[in-house]
């Protein structure tokens, strides 16, 4: 979506686990969702 | 609208103040996510950092990831911080950006605009402002950022499209994107997609 949207250079960084041990863990397992930190240049 | 939303856009947004209201005036509530000083221990902040900062500038703090892991900002850059909350990130940036640079926090939760004002002005930051507005609509000129940064904002956004295509208006050419969001590896089913409940909680 970042390119479609007029970005390049796009890069992303490791999984960060955001929800362990927060009420919202067990929702976030289920779908394998993690916090990533996105970089992107306007080209 | 430029794509097929899958929630009511005012509805979503109705959620997203309320439950972001409840971050600002109760940080140490109930809430499904991390938030404060254990958060941002967790998702790699500079702990010095962190640690000289007042705790009314951390404790609503509920990103989902560090939008400066991948690149630090440069003395001197414009940064505009979309959904800025508290102010936290906004915060960080300011000192990474130093006194030639300049912080615009766009926020469009009114008691998050009051906590990170009232904090700017504790600190004494000079170089940070906090405004009213959407990730869709921000009161941003175009082309005055060199960076944008954004935490765990976008994927609360019915319309990510818009709010990208609005993020590349207030960049400048060349002008770098760096944030952090939630995705997942396993595919949401479409019905779950469509509860607007889910989003939020």
């Amino acid at each position: 979506m970042l390119e479609d949207s007029g970005f390049d250079s796009v890069a992303i960084g490791p999984a960060v686990d955001t929800f362990g041990g927060a009420i919202g863990e067990e929702k976030a397992r289920s779908f394998d969702v993690y916090g990533y930190a996105f970089m992107a240049r306007r080209g | 609208m430029s794509q097929d939303l899958l929630v009511d856009v005012a509805t979503l947004r109705s959620q997203v103040r309320e439950k972001y209201r409840d971050v600002a005036l109760d940080p140490h509530g109930t809430h499904h996510f991390h938030t404060g000083r254990p958060l941002a221990a967790r998702l790699g902040y500079e702990q010095a950092v962190v640690d000289g900062l007042p705790d009314h500038a951390v404790e609503s703090f509920a990103g989902v990831g560090n939008p400066f892991s991948l690149r630090r900002l440069q003395a001197g850059e414009r940064v505009v911080d979309v959904g800025s909350g508290a102010g936290f990130d906004s915060f960080i940036a300011a000192t990474q950006v130093g006194p030639t640079g300049r912080v615009v926090g766009i926020d469009m939760t009114a008691e998050m605009l009051t906590k990170s004002r009232a904090t700017a002005g504790d600190i004494g930051l000079g170089n940070v402002e906090f405004r009213e507005g959407l990730a869709e609509v921000m009161p941003v000129e175009d082309g005055w950022a060199d960076v944008v940064i954004s935490n765990g904002v976008i994927n609360l956004c019915a319309d990510k499209q818009a709010v990208f295509a609005e993020i590349l208006r207030v960049l400048r050419p060349g002008g770098v994107l760096q944030f952090a969001d939630i995705a997942n590896g396993r595919p949401v089913p479409i019905e779950a997609m469509r509860d607007v409940d889910l989003w939020t909680g």
